[in-house]
């Protein structure tokens, strides 16, 4: 008999899948071959591991199970207060949706500037906010100096939730024949801008870097650069 | 479903693990289910949840997506053991009640899980992480496959056989060069632990 034989053998004995007159010969075989014991408790050793280890593997590699959506909240509220909040992929995708409903959703704080029509008639009307889903938090303030500062006459509005900035977006003012809107995003790290007119409206989004001021200063050009004023 | 990306993950991206919770459940549940299902069904869902958070937590630790369901797994497997530990110290001590003593009925004395000598449940999870992630590597298929048929599925030769479309006689060969591999991984008889 030679290695792979004794092999088969034994295992079957040890899984239980022999017939009677395997389990003899293996018991004649090691009653004649007593080298061959060391061999078997070898092979009996390795058994019990696999039946340790291997449930372990096919959970490792397993697909079914549904994850139950009652943890999904306990989960995120985990990942939210180990690891932060850095700006989650799901507001640039949600951003995107937003956008296709009309620039219909937003995140942060919004600053509105409304030039006087009466005075300055040839002027937009440029109204501007801030979207700040997270509330208070350091830097906001300064974010705030820096839309007064660019829009010096522009009342500034702020929201903390998307739906009120939504209904926001789409009020334009009555009997203005140039207007903007620019709402800075503060979790989605973006100024977007919307041009309403005599045509269609138009929208152009600045990411904002380590200057805001200075995104502010491009989303004035924009403006300036649209409507020739 | 691809493994996410693991920087996403470590950055606390909410949308990356708000996937990646859906694509590890399986390992969390599967591991823990493993040791609590003859006794402590009930609780398998529970200690799947609370891997997940330890995971969340030690997430910035790894190099490669591909060790997370490894040492989700090791980490559900502790965690159940565990549990599993504290249900028969408490069958023992001053708490125990009529139903624990029928769980333990059905349990036996000591199940295997929490035996001193189990060559899994004496690893830390990290360890056991890393050794089932080596073992995924070194079982060529259809090794691992072929083991688990007859191991947990208990198939016979001629089974495994005509499932792999192989012939009787490779079965053998293939259980032989699969439990070598174990061997080399976690000792002879995980006799390494």
């Amino acid at each position: 008999m030679n290695d792979q034989e004794f092999f088969d053998l034994a295992l079957k004995v040890i899984g239980a899948r022999a017939s009677d007159a395997e389990r003899e010969q293996l018991e004649m075989l090691l009653a004649s071959r007593p080298d061959m014991k060391t061999q078997f408790e070898e092979i009996r050793g390795d058994a019990r591991l696999a039946k340790k280890v291997l449930p372990l593997m096919e959970a490792v590699e397993s697909s079914s199970g549904e994850f139950p959506a009652y943890a999904r909240e306990r989960l995120l509220t985990k990942v939210r207060q180990t690891l932060g909040q850095p700006r989650p992929a799901r507001t640039k995708r949600g951003w995107n949706w937003r956008w296709a409903l009309g620039f219909a959703v937003g995140a942060a704080a919004v600053v509105l500037l409304l030039l006087p029509m009466l005075t300055r008639p040839a002027e937009p009307i440029i109204q501007v906010a801030m979207l700040d889903t997270a509330g208070p938090v350091r830097g906001e303030g300064s974010d705030l100096d820096a839309l007064k500062a660019q829009w010096k006459h522009s009342e500034v509005r702020t929201f903390d939730k998307a739906g009120p900035l939504d209904t926001w977006t789409t009020n334009w003012p009555s009997g203005a024949k140039v207007a903007a809107k620019v709402i800075y995003d503060r979790a989605a790290g973006e100024v977007r801008v919307i041009l309403y007119g005599p045509g269609k409206p138009v929208a152009k989004t600045f990411s904002v870097g380590q200057d805001l001021a200075a995104t502010l200063r491009q989303a004035t050009g924009f403006i300036q650069e649209q409507t020739g004023k | 479903m691809n493994p996410p990306n693991l920087q996403a993950l470590q950055g606390g991206d909410a949308a990356e693990w708000d996937l990646a919770f859906r694509w590890l459940w399986p390992a969390a549940f599967g591991a823990a289910q493993v040791v609590l299902q003859p006794c402590l069904p009930a609780e398998v869902e529970d200690v799947a949840i609370e891997s997940l958070e330890e995971l969340v937590e030690g997430v910035r630790s790894l190099s490669s997506a591909e060790e997370l369901r490894p040492l989700l797994a090791g980490i559900a497997h502790n965690r159940a053991v565990s549990r599993l530990r504290q249900f028969y110290a408490a069958k023992r001590g001053a708490g125990k009640t009529e139903s624990y003593e029928a769980k333990q009925e059905a349990c036996g004395d000591l199940p295997e899980a929490i035996a001193p000598d189990d060559p899994v449940g004496a690893l830390e999870h990290k360890e056991l992480a890393e050794r089932l992630g080596q073992l995924l590597a070194e079982l060529k298929p259809p090794q691992g496959q072929m083991l688990a048929d007859f191991f947990l599925r208990r198939l016979t030769y001629e089974d495994i056989a005509k499932k792999h479309a192989v012939a009787p006689g490779t079965v053998g060969v293939y259980l032989k060069r699969g439990l070598a591999a174990m061997r080399r991984v976690w000792g002879p008889g995980g006799k390494d632990v």
